[in-house]
């Protein structure tokens, strides 16, 4: 924990420790889902992309096109996904607060 | 990564957890590479020594993983600015 930040020494003037705390886990956090998600692509479009006989040292081109439409398709999934879920709880809170002024 | 919300101690610290995640994630790396070629080019244990079938085969997997890896990070860093973008215009 730094105090560094209160006293203007470089970075903001005025962000408080506090503020600069939140900054940093938010930048953590964010770096952790970046890298995460990389990973689940990456072991995603190998299985799905190379075959485990390794004839050639280079990516042929179906590979590689393979890979490059992986990658698309599972941030497009990623997408879909999350717009359902959040419609889903969007729906879900709709209900409950009308529940709610029903009884 | 911009740091410019960060103080002088800050951006130290965040430099500090780069380094470990990037030595975390190479030793990921690595080891999910060895499973990989290990499963896929080493079938026969009539002997104990790695046959010149298989070190090529080991060579052509590690090779081809990193034209892989370097592949996808490509595709990875357009697709994932794309959607910054779009999630900073919402």
């Amino acid at each position: 924990m730094s105090f560094t930040g209160m006293f203007g020494r470089g970075g903001k003037v005025g962000l408080s420790a506090q503020e600069s705390q939140a900054n940093f886990m938010m930048a953590e956090q964010e770096i952790e889902m970046v890298t995460d998600l990389f990973n689940r692509v990456s072991d995603s479009c190998l299985k799905k992309c190379i075959p485990d006989t390794y004839l050639e040292p280079d990516l042929n081109k179906g590979e590689s096109v393979c890979l490059d439409r992986c990658v698309a398709k599972f941030f497009e999934v990623n997408k879909q996904v999350g717009a359902k879920l959040q419609d889903i709880s969007a729906q879900n809170q709709a209900s409950q607060q009308s529940r709610g002024g029903l009884f | 990564m911009d740091f410019s919300q960060f103080n002088e101690a800050d951006t130290q610290r965040m430099q500090q957890l780069l380094e470990r995640n990037q030595m975390r994630d190479f030793m990921r790396l690595y080891s999910g590479l060895v499973q990989r070629c290990f499963d896929s080019c080493v079938t026969d244990f009539t002997s104990k020594t790695m046959s010149t079938k298989e070190e090529g085969c080991v060579s052509r997997c590690t090779d081809k993983f990193m034209k892989h890896a370097e592949r996808v990070g490509q595709r990875f860093a357009e697709q994932n600015s794309a959607l910054m973008e779009e999630q900073s215009k919402k």
